[in-house]
């Protein structure tokens, strides 16, 4: 062998650290993973860490301060890739999920009232792609060990990483689950990218949503399917975008002005 | 004037960093910055059903996730006139032991050991500290390994429900943690004697009070409905805000606590003070062998609590499944009212963590969360000032002082992304 091997970055922004954590938790594989990669930068796990120019940035997290806008900037100058990981990079998460709705302002002074703070001046959190170019998303929330050390290890061989298309009822299918939507429990699944392993139908509860919207073809029959049950749109909409927040919102509006054009 | 700064404070969970401010020798100040970005989490919650709330507060902290689920749902069961089967709160009390064993044994190897042995990281100690390390990777490993049985998955598994569980745990899930359990039980007596052999430095020391949630039945535990204080007051969890005081700082998002106008600390050193008494096993044996006047003072004691705290949920793990299994999956309760009021308080394993909901018409009218770290800030800035201050008395070079004051702060396993009022603190 002598390919050398990837310099990488690990880095946190506005989140719950889940992804870190998920990249910690490959117990099993945390040894051979800091052995295949030079990791350069992982402020969450080590001490050591040296900025500058790496083959592949992962980036957890959404952007919400001024000085976070600094930071993501930098890091996509010095970096040949850079990958969002976890549904808060990728869609925004959960903070994003009033995204457009106009009320960030009122919501921060309701936290912290007219105190004057003097700090990085902070605004209502966004994907990593409404700033700085993104070269893969691997969404979850958190992360998949296999899906992500699945991407790792086609990075590190020179190869492009294989992730998931299709909805999450692509995966409830393969466990043989029963429609947890024909037992009249609101599911998010049809509309949501799989990766989790279809975790909550397994467990009898509806998808969350949590992975944010999928990119499959075939997601207008989808979204047809969740109206054909009785569920009203702006409800699809509530459902999924306390994770997906903008990208859940244009991906319906899309859906619906297709259907209008077809008309 | 001078300033000493920590710009990233590696190895904690979320994003800070320590600025100290001096005047001549004079330590002026000392801050924990923390550089995180807001999410006003409590406010997005207003208006969403109490299920869609349990979805999206665990997502407050990866770590803590469970506890975040756990205390939400006594806050929402407490609202909502829901009283849950006996199997669903054993079997939640069996997932908050696998989430401290987790947290833990990621806390005392990977995060805060690295600096008493003199390593950047857990992965740096290979060489000389392999079957250490990989014994911690094993804990941690069997610790995740229960919040998924329980839970639905290692993070953020959304499994524990308002009045149950979407699926039990099967028979042979649960058999083979016990077993596991049982096998591991060795590996944390060595991680207690590893953590009492450390030297813990005395720069910290100051008087200290401590505040847990009082487990029930005088027994050992990580939920309860009142607080312990070290000063021998119990306070009802519902009158929380009495604690904890939540204030807005100038310089910084942070809000802060205070009782009684004195800094106090939350942990599992807080509760091994309050409750240590209680433990049973090989934990109770070594507590009563390594517990001394230090603990009273020193932040820095929080790693050996935490080690023998983990060996007590390890050792408590299979009395537990065989209890879970012995009784049948009881059906889900519904609500019985859709306007209430109610607090839940856990401890997670970095503290005390509250979550108070007011709900309207079945929706999310209020929601007011108060984390561990957000209660320890206070306290994490008065000693590392001690720290600060007697370690320049001495005159240590500014390397020696860092490095002092990070152990200062990763001792109290803070949870920076947890704290969910914290933001961007920059210092001019």
């Amino acid at each position: 062998m002598t390919r050398q091997s990837p310099k990488v970055g690990i880095y946190g922004f506005t989140g719950c650290a889940g992804d870190q954590l998920m990249i910690l938790n490959c117990e099993d594989q945390l040894v051979d993973l800091f052995g295949a990669t030079e990791i350069r930068s992982f402020v969450m796990a080590m001490s050591d860490n040296h900025e500058g120019e790496l083959d592949v940035a992962f980036i957890e997290g959404s952007i919400s301060t001024e000085e976070q806008l600094k930071r993501i900037k930098e890091i996509r100058e010095r970096s040949k890739v850079l990958i969002a990981i976890g549904t808060c990079a990728c869609h925004g998460g959960p903070q994003a999920m009033k995204l457009g709705e106009g009320r960030f302002e009122e919501m921060y002074k309701k936290v912290y009232g007219n105190a004057k703070i003097s700090v990085s001046k902070a605004f209502e959190a966004q994907p990593v792609d409404a700033f700085v170019k993104v070269d893969m998303y691997i969404p979850g929330c958190p992360i998949d060990k296999g899906e992500f050390l699945g991407a790792v290890s086609k990075l590190v061989a020179g190869k492009s990483p294989y992730l998931y298309k299709f909805p999450v009822c692509t995966e409830c299918r393969w466990k043989e689950n029963p429609c947890i939507l024909y037992q009249g429990k609101f599911c998010g699944g049809p509309l949501t990218r799989a990766g989790c392993g279809a975790v909550c139908p397994s467990h009898n509860l509806p998808c969350v949503g949590c992975w944010g919207p999928t990119d499959d073809l075939n997601v207008s029959s989808e979204y047809e399917l969740l109206k054909e049950k009785g569920y009203k749109p702006e409800d699809i909409i509530q459902k999924i975008k306390k994770f997906g927040g903008a990208a859940v919102a244009k991906l319906v509006k899309d859906l619906e002005s297709k259907k209008e054009a077809n008309k | 004037m001078k300033e000493l700064n920590v710009e990233a404070l590696a190895r904690v969970e979320g994003d800070g960093g320590i600025t100290v401010t001096l005047d001549g020798k004079k330590v002026k100040n000392v801050t924990l910055d923390v550089h995180e970005g807001p999410r006003l989490i409590e406010q997005l919650v207003r208006g969403l059903t109490p299920a869609d709330d349990l979805n999206v507060i665990p997502r407050i902290c990866a770590i803590c996730t469970l506890s975040h689920r756990y205390s939400a749902i006594r806050g929402l069961e407490k609202a909502l006139g829901i009283v849950p089967p006996e199997k669903a709160q054993l079997t939640r009390e069996l997932m908050m032991l696998g989430e401290n064993v987790e947290s833990n044994s990621l806390h005392t190897f990977l995060l805060a050991l690295p600096d008493f042995l003199g390593y950047p990281s857990a992965v740096a100690m290979l060489n000389d500290y392999g079957d250490d390390v990989k014994r911690a990777l094993r804990l941690k490993k069997f610790g995740n390994h229960v919040m998924a049985v329980t839970s639905g998955r290692i993070v953020h598994g959304e499994n524990p429900i308002l009045g149950g569980f979407g699926r039990y745990p099967s028979r042979k899930e649960l058999e083979e943690i016990k077993l596991k359990a049982h096998e591991l039980v060795p590996d944390a007596v060595r991680d207690v004697e590893l953590f009492a052999s450390l030297d813990y430095p005395k720069y910290s020391e100051a008087d200290m009070v401590f505040m847990s949630v009082n487990a029930p039945k005088k027994q050992y535990g990580f939920a309860g409905e009142s607080i312990l204080i070290s000063n021998g007051k119990e306070v009802n969890v519902e009158d929380y805000r009495k604690l904890t005081n939540e204030r807005v700082v100038s310089h910084s998002f942070a809000k802060r606590s205070l009782y009684q106008d004195k800094t106090f600390t939350v942990g599992a050193n807080a509760r091994l003070v309050n409750m240590g008494k209680r433990l049973d096993g090989q934990a109770a044996d070594l507590f009563k062998q390594h517990f001394d006047e230090r603990w009273l003072k020193n932040p820095l004691m929080n790693n050996l609590a935490q080690a023998i705290e983990m060996l007590w949920s390890l050792e408590h793990i299979p009395d537990m499944v065989d209890t879970v299994a012995s009784l049948d999956n009881p059906p889900i309760e519904k609500p019985t009212r859709q306007n209430g009021s109610g607090t839940g308080a856990v401890e997670a394993p970095r503290g005390t963590l509250y979550h108070h909901y007011d709900i309207k018409d079945g929706l999310i009218d209020a929601a007011d969360i108060i984390t561990p770290t957000a209660q320890n800030l206070d306290d994490i800035e008065k000693h590392m000032k001690l720290t600060a201050e007697r370690m320049l008395a001495e005159d240590k070079d500014d390397e020696e002082v860092r490095l002092g004051l990070e152990m200062v702060a990763r001792a109290y396993d803070p949870c920076i992304s947890c704290a969910t009022h914290l933001v961007t603190l920059k210092r001019v």
